[in-house]
């Protein structure tokens, strides 16, 4: 027998750490997070609010991850998300308060449409230019921030009718908070987007591999303006619940807030070469740094503590997953 | 007179094929010495040798009187060995004096540091640049140089290096006959100044004009060295081609039964001109072979009817009807498939498994809009897959197996599985073989013949002659982007493919 036969036969070995590392190591790092804080602070942590509160604090960070983590299967990125969700945070908290439109119109246009509008444009000069999306979206970030700053004369939007709040930002029975809601709605339709559809299955193939898609059929610059139009929504929607939840519309809204999507992503197991990732694993990565910024909090550390932590752990689980993770074969 | 370079009973052997065996060498001063081959005779992996980027595994390198047996090269470059590869590896970003200069800028010491000395360059470099009669400024962008002046360059940098042997490979390959009548005129003050050149080239008629002496290389053995005024153009091409078909497919052939023509191309010319007028035809159940050089136009052929390259003008049909194609996506969704020539960057997706790739092209031709609208069929894609496997015999333990864990004849396969599950009715192959093993070999040949018994249409192309010869009903040369000859099997010969190839 040749070789090259021999060793078709023989890759269906037993399962390795790998293998294992790949299911369930963004799981594992979560429960692993939850364990030492429980630990450090048993009493104020390890309480059902508190983790209600911690997913709600989340919910921010999921949102923009799930739009982020099209881009970044592309082999692309999104440096945009924190200043589009600035910018539709203040236009429809504007279009509400100034121009008296009902809350359902204003998150249509200020969220929506403006949300996939900005990431329409950003994947249309990706596709014109030929540019790196780091190069577009980096500029797109710039404009949109100083942009934002015109639109709301650097002044915060406040006086956001309740209806608006309550419903966005409120919670059910008291208890069960409404952007939770809304992320679960999301990430449900993304997972059924990413497995069950040709589109999801295409996004996956051109950023597996661009050519090969081309080769195959694929509208390649159709599926860039696809991903970037979902990541625009995602932000689009972030800013909403932000507005919902302060009640106002701050034009610094979001700063940092890129790299936080980007780090769920990551910490999620999404490969940066493009092609792999799964949507719940980043839900989980965006829970991931919600307990790390809510636990380091109950322990006493300031929010500079919280920023290394997270700059650690995104070193920590992409080197993780350069070892164990299925990337190093090939 | 002492040889510059012996190369004594070199042999090399990569993992599963011998490169060279036992090739013997000289380079004497003041000759221009061809090196001519098919591709993949060695010629290339004999000059790796000289200038230190291989280590042979048998064999010596005399240079200057001194024996390596294992030439580094560093020691290549210090004994004054230099190549000027066909794609040149100047520095477009940089100044015409910095390439020349490239590795070794003339400095002095200023306060103790040693910094570049600009004018001492330029002098230097205008008196190498006078004697390759290149006359620009040595101060100007190579960006700026044409092929011919950037060669020129290349030339310019090898004597900065005081070289004795200069390597040139299919120097004229993009140039024009002035240009080529340039560099003519510059190998022989080359001569004139006992360097020794070895020069690879295809075209014969070249080799007749510039050459000494000619060595000939055949499947990685030394056929023998000849004085050029001796030599003929058809008894070269026989000594480079003329070999028993040692991998003879035994499938047995349909030729005879061919029927209806089903697929035409009328008078292609590419837009960038690679490929000029092309017309061919294909009928019913036979194979159709493409041969000729790398570089011949083939491949460019197959792109642009495969609509990843633009057309200027021509005509497509197939099956009578004339097709519009713009992108790979017009093209399979009326019936064409192409295996490409590199399936790691243009043929499977490595992220994805065995089902995955086979599945992906017939779902996409399903939905609408291109893909965007339309749903994964989970019971449906494991049926495509399976039917697939079968029918192509794929070797796996599982359709969830990543594809990157295959061997290359099997992802070949699973890539032929894709477009035939896409309902294709010409499968375009392009270098089919490249980098699998023989057994698997013979089973795609076998795969293409019953293709082309069921009515699909095949076209070929290939480098090695023999698995055209074996495989094909009809042959169609390229030479410089025409067609430029066509045989039927019967009358085919390695020399006459050869001979249409390089003329």
């Amino acid at each position: 027998m040749s070789k090259s036969a021999e060793k078709d036969r023989n890759v269906r070995k037993k399962k390795t750490f790998t293998d294992y590392w790949e299911k369930y190591s963004t799981v594992a790092i979560l429960v692993l997070m939850v364990v030492v804080f429980g630990i450090l602070e048993p009493q104020a942590f390890m309480t059902g609010s508190n983790f209600i509160k911690i997913i709600e604090q989340s919910s921010i960070t999921i949102l923009l991850a799930c739009g982020e983590f099209f881009a970044i299967l592309l082999a692309g990125i999104d440096l945009s998300v924190g200043s589009i969700l600035a910018l539709s945070g203040v236009v429809t908290a504007k279009l509400m308060v100034d121009f008296g439109m009902p809350p359902a119109l204003a998150v249509l246009i200020g969220t929506i449409l403006l949300g996939i509008l900005i990431g329409g444009v950003n994947g249309f000069l990706i596709n014109v230019t030929g540019l790196p999306p780091f190069i577009i979206t980096l500029g797109m970030q710039s404009i949109l921030r100083g942009l934002t700053m015109i639109v709301s004369n650097a002044r915060a939007v406040s006086g956001v009718p309740i209806q608006f709040t309550k419903c966005v930002g409120g919670r059910i029975f008291d208890l069960i908070p409404i952007p939770i809601i809304i992320v679960l709605i999301t990430a449900g339709i993304f997972i059924f987007f990413t497995m069950k559809t040709q589109a999801g299955r295409n996004l996956y193939a051109v950023g597996g591999n661009q050519q090969a898609a081309w080769y195959a059929g694929i509208n390649v610059k159709k599926h860039f303006l696809l991903a970037f139009m979902i990541s625009g929504l995602c932000a689009g929607m972030a800013g909403m619940v932000n507005v919902a939840r302060l009640a106002a519309a701050e034009p610094t809204a979001g700063t940092g807030y890129d790299t936080h999507a980007i780090a769920a992503v990551i910490i999620g197991g999404t490969s940066f070469f493009g092609g792999q990732g799964m949507i719940p694993k980043v839900v989980v990565g965006g829970l991931i740094i919600g307990v790390i910024n809510n636990g380091l909090n109950m322990v006493g550390l300031s929010s500079y503590y919280q920023t290394i932590a997270m700059g650690v752990l995104i070193i920590a689980a992409v080197t993780l997953d350069r070892f164990f993770g299925s990337g190093n074969k090939r | 007179m002492e040889a510059l370079v012996q190369m004594n009973h070199i042999t090399k052997r990569f993992p599963g094929v011998v490169a060279l065996q036992d090739i013997t060498l000289d380079i004497m001063p003041g000759e221009v010495h061809v090196l001519l081959g098919e591709n993949g005779a060695g010629k290339s992996t004999l000059m790796k040798i000289l200038s230190g980027v291989y280590q042979p595994d048998e064999g010596e390198v005399i240079i200057g009187g001194k024996t390596y047996a294992k030439l580094t090269p560093r020691e290549a470059k210090e004994n004054g060995i230099a190549i000027i590869y066909q794609e040149l590896s100047v520095i477009n970003e940089l100044s015409i004096m910095e390439n020349v200069f490239l590795g070794a800028l003339p400095a002095r010491k200023k306060g103790g540091i040693g910094v570049v000395n600009y004018t001492q360059m330029r002098e230097k470099a205008r008196t190498l640049l006078d004697s390759v009669e290149l006359k620009r400024d040595p101060g100007e962008t190579v960006a700026n140089l044409n092929i011919s002046e950037k060669q020129m360059v290349e030339i310019a940098k090898t004597l900065a290096l005081d070289a004795k042997v200069i390597v040139m490979d299919e120097p004229t390959s993009s140039l024009s006959e002035v240009e080529a009548g340039r560099l003519f005129k510059q190998i022989r003050q080359l001569k004139k100044e006992g360097k020794g050149i070895v020069y690879i080239s295809h075209k014969l008629d070249e080799i007749m004009a510039i050459g000494d002496r000619v060595s000939v290389l055949k499947d990685g053995q030394y056929v023998g060295t000849y004085p050029v005024k001796e030599s003929t153009v058809d008894g070269l091409v026989t000594l480079m081609v003329g070999r028993e078909l040692k991998n003879k497919y035994q499938g047995g052939r349909t030729a005879g039964e061919a029927g209806e023509v089903i697929f035409e191309v009328k008078n292609l010319t590419r837009k960038d001109h690679t490929v000029q007028n092309a017309s061919f035809f294909l009928r019913k159940g036979e194979v159709l072979g493409f041969s000729g050089l790398i570089g011949a136009g083939r491949s460019e052929l197959m792109c642009a009817i495969y609509g990843i390259s633009p057309i200027k003008e021509g005509e497509i049909l197939l099956n009578g009807r004339k097709l519009h194609i713009r992108n790979p996506y017009d093209a399979l969704k009326q019936g064409i498939g192409l295996v490409s020539e590199n399936r790691r960057e243009t043929g499977f997706f490595g992220n994805f498994t065995i089902k995955r790739n086979i599945s992906i092209a017939k779902q996409l031709m399903q939905t609408k809009m291109g893909g965007l609208l339309g749903m994964i069929h989970v019971k449906e894609e494991q049926e495509i897959a399976e039917k697939a496997q079968k029918e192509m015999s794929i070797k796996c333990a599982s359709l969830e197996q990543n594809i990157t864990e295959l061997s290359g004849g099997n992802q070949q396969k699973v890539i032929l599985g894709k477009w035939l599950s896409a309902g294709v009715k010409l499968v375009i192959f392009d270098e089919p073989t490249k980098g699998i093993d023989v057994g698997t070999k013979s089973e795609i040949y076998k795969l293409m013949q019953d293709l082309a018994q069921k009515g699909i249409g095949v076209i070929v192309v290939s480098s090695e002659m023999p698995e055209l010869l074996s495989v094909c009903d009809r042959i169609i040369v390229m030479n410089r982007g025409h067609i430029k000859g066509e045989f039927s099997i019967e009358e085919a010969t390695e020399e006459k493919l050869m001979k249409a190839a390089i003329e």
